[in-house]
């Protein structure tokens, strides 16, 4: 190997780039979900494909614009699109339509064990098991995202203002309570351990509140909006983009309230745009702007390699199997690699 | 990245209910050759717009957290915005229609604040629909009236078949007494080429500079002190750099909300090339935009579009910036 080549291991293909499986559609990826070992990305023309074992499934046209949102429920992907359409598809590529709300966009699609979640506009349409009519949980402003804690019991909707909590009790009825911040929030997730919910917000921060006392407090000092975020190992970390580090806040005891996050550095030092938790692991996958992509130990960020070398297309979505043994990477230039996480004799 | 770092244009179509906006859209949208275009409408559409890709919207006006007392956004732009940016088509245009009651500032300002929006497309321009007829009396009755001619980068005199020749000329004068930027169309039915309304660049510092625009110091009679009128100034002495900005940074910081746009270009005392700027509100753009022409003569020109523009101290504010 020459000099160069080690001092740039970027200009050359990983050995997980040798491995793998490269495809090149030109088309953006939106986003993708693990279902067991298969993973389904969504695209920007509105198509699903569904890759296993490095294998890719003929392409599902599923909506007619872009693939807005992707989730699962059991086996089943969900979807929602431009095209005002909640999709629910088999991994064999069958589609059906669970609504249709023509030219408004369904934002956001969740699901908690049959309970079927999608966002249209300010309105969350809420479809319990067996259930042919959705229930309509209406907000005073359009809905940035939504969340089933855990349990299914409580669903976080984040808007302008705040948060809504809707609780179902066990009469299965649905009551709701506020989470205040000023300005617009997007994402919202619980924590894994449920004790913790966190927003990203239209500013350069994200917002979180501790649910048993719903004492709030913020976390700030990024360069861009947060995009992409997540808990990692238990909760004990929550891992971020929107910087050139991935920004990592301690949030085991009370959370990250006066505490400092650790932030891992990359090479290139290009925007942070997609996280992903490593599962199980202190551990994640982190993809940047360049398109490369790495995977890093929290707490020894010596410990660093790089699973993808740069494409030049922006990292949009990160996946990995369940049996933890390859993972999928997207990009918004429509490449995607598929790549054995271990070598042989890691196995 | 190519093709998806291109920044797609985005037009702005304002206007009260029953201007024309409407038949103004369909036009665009029927006379398109082979060109993509996304429509964002509203709630409030007066018609069916006949496009295959029209995006439901409700006009969300969102506050900064930013520092800044006057900025709100349009919430639902920034997400139709990133959402159509992840098309696998690339689209030409984006056209967005508001209500007729809405203020155009915060979708200006949009383009300012959000970096994904700006990253990704841009504001090409404001394009307002008048009706001849009615244009008058919305403008004593509606402050939005006033907001959207003052904003326009094109005001499209529509209807004028509807009123004689001295009325159109009041018309005229005093959507020029609002905004004398803006360019003033006449039409009838909304029957404009599309080359006059679309791809203008007009929010480019560079246009500013092509433009030319009228900056005339005017001298003007003393309106209502919430009329929207303008006032420019014009300086052969050269400015004095860190004074202007001393004013000028604080002049918006008090008055940015009563300030609704602003334009300029610069001759700064050991400068080489001329200074162009412009704003919406609180809201800033400018940058050195190469050496002056030759044989042209240096000045400094800038102009302010708001209300209450009289008990500001401009004139004064103004000489006092000059290099001594």
């Amino acid at each position: 190997m020459k000099a160069d080549s080690n001092k740039f291991p970027e200009l050359n293909k990983t050995k997980f780039e040798n491995r793998g499986k490269e495809f090149k559609f030109g088309i953006p990826v939106t986003n993708a979900i693990t279902i067991g070992n298969s993973i389904a990305v969504g695209f920007g023309d509105g198509t699903v494909r569904i890759f296993r074992s490095g294998q890719i499934s003929e392409p599902i046209k599923a909506h007619s614009g872009v693939v807005l949102s992707i989730s699962k429920d059991g086996e089943d992907i969900l979807t929602g699109g431009d095209d005002g359409r909640f999709l629910k598809i088999s991994l064999d590529g069958e589609i059906k339509e669970i609504a249709n709300f023509g030219s408004r966009w369904v934002d956001h699609v969740t699901a908690y064990k049959g309970s079927l979640v999608c966002t249209c506009g300010n309105i969350v349409y809420l479809w319990m098991p067996n259930k042919k009519e959705p229930k309509l949980l209406e907000h005073e402003s359009t809905i940035g995202g939504v969340a089933f804690d855990s349990k299914g019991r409580r669903l976080a909707v984040s808007r302008y203002g705040g948060v809504t909590l809707w609780k179902k009790d066990y009469s299965n009825k649905w009551s709701s309570s506020n989470l205040i911040w000023k300005g617009s929030h997007n994402k919202v997730i619980f924590s894994t351990d449920d004790r913790f919910l966190v927003t990203s917000m239209q500013e350069n921060q994200l917002h979180f509140w501790r649910l048993k006392d719903k004492t709030d407090s913020f976390m700030s000092g990024y360069g861009a909006k947060v995009k992409s975020f997540a808990f990692v190992y238990d909760s004990k970390f929550l891992v971020t983009s929107g910087s050139n580090e991935a920004i990592c806040w301690p949030f085991d005891g009370n959370g990250p309230e006066g505490r400092k996050p650790i932030c891992l550095p990359y090479v290139g030092n290009k925007p942070v745009t997609f996280v992903e938790p490593f599962p199980n692991e202190n551990a994640i996958f982190t993809g940047l702007s360049d398109g490369s992509v790495f995977l890093s130990e929290i707490e020894k960020s010596t410990n660093t390699i790089i699973i993808r070398s740069f494409t030049e297309s922006e990292v949009t979505t990160i996946a990995v199997t369940e049996d933890c043994s390859s993972i999928l990477i997207g990009d918004i230039g429509g490449n995607i690699l598929w790549t054995s996480i271990w070598d042989e004799e890691e196995k | 990245m190519g093709e998806t770092n291109k920044q797609v244009p985005v037009t702005v179509l304002t206007g009260f209910l029953g201007a024309g906006k409407t038949t103004l859209l369909n036009r665009i949208l029927t006379e398109q050759h082979g060109k993509k275009y996304a429509v964002i409408v509203n709630e409030f559409g007066e018609q069916g717009i006949d496009n295959d890709l029209v995006v439901d919207a409700d006009e969300e006006v969102f506050e900064m957290n930013n520092g800044c007392i006057c900025c709100t956004v349009r919430g639902d732009l920034i997400r139709i915005l990133s959402g159509l940016m992840k098309r696998a088509d690339k689209l030409d245009a984006i056209i967005v229609e508001t209500t007729g009651l809405a203020d155009p500032a915060p979708v200006a300002q949009t383009f300012f604040v959000d970096q994904d929006v700006a990253d990704r497309t841009k504001l090409d321009a404001i394009v307002t629909v008048a009706d001849a007829v009615h244009l008058s009396t919305q403008l004593s009755d509606h402050h939005e009236a006033e907001e959207q001619v003052a904003f326009a980068d094109v005001v499209l005199l529509n209807k004028i078949d509807l009123v004689d020749e001295s009325r159109l000329d009041a018309v005229k004068d005093r959507i020029k007494k609002i905004n004398p930027f803006a360019k003033i169309i006449h039409t009838t039915k909304c029957g404009v080429s599309l080359s006059e309304i679309l791809n203008l660049d007009a929010f480019n510092l560079k246009r500013i500079l092509d433009t030319e625009p009228d900056f005339l110091t005017s001298d003007h009679d003393h309106e209502h002190d919430d009329d929207v009128t303008s006032l420019s100034f014009v300086s052969d002495t050269p400015l004095d750099m860190e004074k202007f900005q001393d004013w000028f940074s604080k002049l918006l910081q008090t008055k940015g909300q009563d300030i609704l746009r602003t334009k300029g270009i610069l001759d700064f005392k050991g400068e080489n090339d001329r200074y162009v700027f412009q704003g919406v509100h609180m809201l800033m753009d400018a940058s050195p935009m190469g050496k002056w022409p030759e044989g042209k003569e240096r000045n400094s020109r800038l102009v302010f579009i708001g209300r209450n523009l009289e008990s500001m101290n401009l004139k004064e504010g103004f000489e006092n910036c000059k290099s001594a």
